[in-house]
């Protein structure tokens, strides 16, 4: 039989045909080279099911393809560091691939009704950067260490940045394509250096295998092994901490974790599929990603895994109370995109691996659903964004609003909906582990507050927008949209509604049935994969035990549950009570001065404008050194060297008598010294 | 030889060559009124491609290389060895390149038959000097160089700077040639030999000043072939003079011949050991010549207008980096293999990016768009692809990374600093910083500079194919090299280190 695993490259390599395709030759392609993009990112697709049904047959795969550096080991550095791209593939990025493939092939063809029949130019453009974006992206799920990882990384955030400013004539776009790539790219920044101390401190970057990182840094940790470097006679446990911070710099940036989260609502003046691609489904994802890839790395250091949890669960909370007060639809999306992976940020730092990535599948499918139905009332608003002018679409668009209503449904966590199994399960594990320590009791409650709150602004936008009178000319007769905006929004509408499906472990612990946790024991390698990369491993090594409230096990799991459950059915019903009217009003005066604090999301943005200007005055301190000393030395050289060029020019007369008689002074001269030093004439 | 073929096929390169030369020197006796351009070309390109195979299969079939040893003919006076199809190839690229380009640079010439045959006959000149084992034969092939090249400064015969050149650079030449004859002269004196490694086990007991003096003569000789100082006068004024297929000619190909001679003769005729032991310090001799050199090259470049005049130091400078190859060199240095291998790859480098640069300035000749940086404004809006292939010479000349050029120059420090001659190489530093500032105004002209006038650019209204072949061949060159740089320091490491 064929191996899957041979095909793995084929998977990265076809959405990248794509782009060169519609970047070469997509204006004489129909459609702007969308036909392409489609057909790779299916094959893609169907590859990635394949690989994921070869891992399901119990085999991984973890090779290195391409040493671009030092095979062997020779010649960088004094640790023997190889760098390499390779393969990875184990339950963890074959279900991402699975995932970015699908969402990747539904955006593509949602693509079709919201650029191509809406009349955009600059197409090839447009589907050059999917493809690339996608190719990108798939690098980066597969990668198998660090570097390549990066390296991918930076990818996906270049072609981010492409994609927010398509629309380039208009000025809101280029300013926020700057601002996304900015904002990431200073984390970004601490992840090169976390990057350059991985290697330096165990001479590889490789994710998985006895020789990997992660591997390395336990045995150092247990005793049974070392490290090649730490600066300074720095404590170990110390070092790995500020390793793992540093990566987490990265993290932070893609994330959109607090406080680097505040280029995400800007993105969203990037084209409706873009952010259903890139700003929700998968390249916010990849951060999270990022630490679950290397989770044997993280769950060594508690430090780390405290911040992680508290910064995720702030965000949560954080992000949510903003997502309250907008008024433009793709905003609201965008807040709660924010919150919904501090949830999942969250999920990791309490050690709840498997719960982290369970809601980082439901997420993908539910956000990009909300997204893509978001972009089809904005196809039927003739572009307008703004809640107050709809009202009443339910009828007008039944399609849009049903699949919209699962995806609403799965965002607030309401039963049975994906959303619930996730976000209740994140929940349950940093309360039982978050009961022995103080710091993830924190992370826990916010993420408990955050709930009533998503609750109620998903539902004050699902109210908003389809609900009561419509309220606006357009929204009276909303322009109809095609099969390829609807097709995408049913197979994600059904999705919403299932994935909670393939990970029951509430009904497990309450009922007593085995076996129907799919995906723990998919990440268990219970099918297949790798020695040191499964969730049972994490658990072992990690830093936490549980705790329980009264009732055992199954008390708990009921108590949080019903607590969360019935917290989002209290926003809810607020939402409910307040703009499921006919003529809904505002009620955002009641919050007084909170108000403001909120549609300013807490004054972040001008606070970092401040930030950046007094770096520019310590840049400027820098630009006068360069300027002053090094131009300076540079420019002295030149301004020598042209005086002194003068000089020779005259030296160069044009007569050749000259000539000769100076290089027969010239001859002499180098006689005498060199007789004179070596002593011939004595 | 292995492969049971004769020791003579070792020569197959330089016979090739002269084959080629006579060949077209027969079609134009016979058939002077012919005016068949194009097909001398493609024969002297055929030639010159079937040298530089002739030399590569030669390496690579393990027929001559460090293990097997080098084949020697003719009583000792030919050396075939590593080093010397190494250069051989350097020759022939670059020959290759000035004849294809020449084709659309003579097009109008009434006469341009001759022009082919005599620089076939200055490389089939080169590729005997890097064969050469006996001084006897260094004079000979290095005159068979300078004649046709004497001729080729000259070889626009209306044109008042041509004319002129050709006989500055004779009468320099003249000047020199005595010169390194008179110390071929007293080195026979003193050791009673001309073979190389005859020379190196003679006693030269109480003869050592007259061996001495003999040997700095030969270093003017040396000095004069790859324009150093003193020995440079002719060489800004040959190259802008001539035409500019024969400056990239002269200053690829013949310099590197000049410095086949100091890497071969110096080190084996003249051993470190012995030098030292006789307090005959020829490395101190080229070390001084070698900073010297690259100084006043690069000053001197830094203030030129025109481009060519410019590119002729820029020459003049390089020549003084490609010196420490065997300037710093000491008794059992550790790095003395690298460092003299460093500076036959910059070479090697230098033939492509240097060729390539004046190629584009025959290109500005042929299109008559002036001479000065001025002249070059905004050339890239009507000819972008030359104009990046430039920027690609410059930049590499100037040694920035991602080309070649950086690299070649990278080792080249790199190798001096390990035996020892931090001062030299740092000193290399300062001057390439120099030449960033002359270099990047050839780049800013093209691409940032405004033409003179809306007009100033009609005069580009041909498209020179075969000299559009050549400089973005070299621009293709110049950057291929550096992922397959490692082969050439190598063999040129390895071809180096068995000269010690």
């Amino acid at each position: 039989m064929v191996n899957a695993f041979a095909y793995v490259p084929a998977i990265v390599l076809l959405p990248f045909f794509s782009f060169l395709v519609a970047l070469g030759a997509g204006r004489y392609l129909p459609k702007g080279g969308a036909f392409g993009g489609i057909a790779a990112t299916a094959g893609s697709f169907l590859l990635s099911i394949w690989v994921a049904a070869t891992v399901a047959g119990g085999q991984a795969y973890n090779e290195t393809l391409y040493y671009w550096a030092s095979e062997g080991g020779a010649g960088i550095g004094p640790t023997d560091i190889e760098l390499s791209f390779g393969v990875l593939i184990d339950p963890l990025s074959a279900l991402m691939l699975v995932i970015v493939t699908l969402v990747a092939l539904l955006v593509h063809v949602f693509s079709l009704g919201y650029m191509n029949d809406e009349g955009e130019t600059g197409l090839p453009r447009y589907y050059a950067g999917l493809g690339l974006f996608t190719a990108s992206m798939l690098g980066f799920v597969v990668a198998d260490n660090l570097l390549m990882a990066f390296m991918f990384f930076e990818l996906v955030g270049l072609c981010s940045y492409l994609l927010i400013g398509f629309h380039f004539r208009e000025p809101g776009p280029p300013s926020a394509a700057k601002k996304a790539f900015l904002v990431t790219r200073f984390g970004d920044y601490f992840f090169l250096v976390g990057v350059v101390a991985v290697f330096a401190t165990f001479g590889t970057a490789q994710f998985a295998g006895p020789e990997s990182f992660p591997a390395l840094a336990d045995a150092a940790l247990n005793g049974s092994g070392s490290v090649a470097w730490t600066p300074g006679g720095l404590d170990l446990g110390t070092w790995l901490t500020v390793v793992g911070l540093l990566v987490l710099g990265g993290v932070v940036g893609k994330s959109a974790q607090f406080p680097l989260h505040t280029w995400l609502p800007d993105a969203m003046e990037g084209p409706t599929p873009v952010s259903a691609l890139i700003h929700a489904a998968t390249m916010v994802a990849a951060g999270v990603y990022l630490v679950a890839r290397m989770y044997g790395f993280y769950v060594l250091t508690p430090t780390t895994m405290a911040v992680i949890a508290f910064v995720g669960g702030f965000t949560a909370l954080f992000a949510a109370t903003m997502g309250v007060v907008k008024d433009e639809l793709k905003q609201v999306l965008a807040y709660s995109t924010i919150s919904q992976y501090g949830y999942m940020m969250l999920a990791l730092g309490a050690g709840g691996y498997v719960a982290a990535v369970f809601h980082l599948t439901t997420h993908a499918f539910f956000k990009a659903l909300l997204f893509l139905g978001a972009g089809s009332v904005i196809i039927a608003m003739h572009h307008n964004e703004d809640m107050w002018d709809m009202g009443g679409l339910k009828s007008r668009l039944p399609v849009t609003y049903y699949t919209f209503l699962a995806g609403s449904l799965a965002l607030a966590g309401i039963f049975p909906f994906a959303g619930f199994w996730s976000k209740d399960e994140i929940l349950y594990e940093a309360l039982v582990h978050g009961l022995n320590d103080p710091l993830l009791l924190g992370g826990y409650l916010m993420g408990l507050l955050a709930v009533p709150v998503t609750a109620f602004y998903t539902f004050r936008m699902v109210f908003l927008t389809f609900h009561g009178e419509p309220r606006s000319d357009t929204a009276r007769d909303p322009e109809p949209v095609g099969w390829n905006v609807k097709g995408p929004l049913t197979v994600l509408g059904s999705l919403a509604v299932v994935t909670g499906l393939i990970n029951m472990v509430p009904v497990q612990k309450v009922l007593g049935l085995e076996g129907i946790d799919l995906l723990h024991r998919w990440l268990d390698n219970e099918w297949g994969g790798i020695e040191g990369l499964s969730s049972h491993h994490y658990a072992d090594i990690g830093p936490y035990n549980s705790g329980y409230l009264v009732g055992g096990e199954v008390g708990t799991v009921l108590v949080g549950a019903a607590v969360s459950l019935g917290l989002a059915l209290l926003g809810l019903g607020l939402a409910r009570r307040l703009y499921d009217v006919p003529s809904p009003t505002e009620h955002t005066a009641k919050l007084g001065g909170v108000k403001d604090v909120l549609y300013n999301n807490y004054y972040l943005d001008e606070l970092q404008v401040w930030l950046a200007h007094r770096t520019e005055d310590i840049a400027g301190g820098a630009d006068t050194f360069d300027q002053g000393i090094i131009d300076g030395v540079v420019n002295g050289v030149s301004s020598v060297s042209l005086t002194g060029g003068g000089r020779i020019r005259k030296l160069q007369s044009g007569v050749v008598s000259q000539y000769a008689a100076l290089l027969t002074f010239g001859l002499v001269a180098l006689l005498l010294v060199l007789g004179a030093t070596g002593g011939w004439f004595l | 030889m292995v492969n049971g073929l004769p020791a003579v096929t070792a020569l197959l390169p330089a016979l090739l060559f002269a084959a080629t030369g006579l060949t077209l020197l027969l079609v134009d006796t016979i058939r002077p009124d012919a005016r068949s351009n194009t097909s001398m070309a493609v024969v002297g390109a055929i030639g010159s491609l079937a040298a530089l195979a002739a030399s590569v299969w030669l390496t690579a079939s393990g027929a001559v290389n460090p293990d097997s040893g080098a084949v020697l003919l003719f009583a000792d006076a030919i050396k075939v060895d590593t080093m010397a199809l190494f250069f051989t190839a350097i020759f022939a690229s670059v020959t290759a390149l000035v004849l294809v380009a020449a084709h659309d640079y003579f097009h109008d010439h009434d006469n341009p038959a001759a022009f082919y045959s005599l620089v076939t006959f200055a490389a089939t000149g080169m590729a005997i000097l890097a064969v050469a084992n006996s001084l006897a034969v260094v004079f000979v092939a290095l005159e068979m160089v300078s004649l046709p090249s004497y001729v080729l400064v000259a070889y626009l015969k209306q044109n008042r700077g041509s004319v002129e050149a050709g006989l500055k650079y004779f009468l320099v030449g003249a000047l020199s040639s005595a010169i390194f004859l008179f110390g071929i002269s007293l080195v026979y004196a003193a050791t009673g030999s001309l073979i190389l490694s005859d020379i190196a086990s003679a006693s030269i007991e109480g003869l050592t000043g007259v061996l001495g003096v003999g040997i700095v003569m030969m270093i003017g000789g040396v000095a004069f072939k790859t324009a150093s100082v003193p020995f440079h006068f002719w060489a800004p004024e040959a190259y802008e003079g001539a035409p500019a297929p024969v400056s990239a000619f002269l200053s690829s190909a013949s310099k590197a011949a000049g410095f086949v001679v100091a890497f071969r003769v110096f080190t084996e005729a003249f051993p470190i050991e012995m030098a030292v032991a006789a307090n005959i310090d020829w490395m101190l001799a080229f070390a001084i010549l070698a900073a010297v050199t690259m100084t006043l090259g690069n000053f001197a470049a830094a203030v030129q207008e025109e481009v060519k005049r410019m590119l002729a130091y820029s020459s003049i400078g390089h020549a003084g980096y490609a010196l420490i190859g065997v300037a710093a060199l000491t008794v059992d240095g550790p790095a003395n293999g690298t460092v003299m291998g460093a500076a036959m790859a910059h070479l090697l480098v230098y033939g492509f990016m240097n060729t390539g640069a004046f190629l584009f300035v025959a290109m500005a000749e042929r299109w008559g768009v002036g001479r000065t940086f001025a002249d070059y404004a905004g050339l890239w809006r009507r000819a972008p692809v030359a104009s990046v292939a430039m920027a690609v010479f410059m930049f590499s000349l100037a040694g920035l990374p991602p080309f070649a050029g950086f690299f070649s120059k990278y080792f080249l420090f790199q190798a001096a600093i390990d035996n020892g001659f931090l001062w030299l190489a740092g000193l290399g530093a300062i001057n390439s910083v120099v030449s960033l500032y002359y270099y990047s105004r050839v780049v800013k002209a093209l691409f940032l500079d405004d033409p003179a006038s809306p007009s100033a650019l009609d005069a580009i209204d041909v498209r020179p194919t075969a000299l559009y072949a050549a400089v973005v061949f070299a621009a293709v060159a110049t950057v291929l090299l550096l992922p397959g740089f490692g082969p050439v320091i190598e063999t040129a490491e390895a071809a180096a280190s068995a000269l010690f």
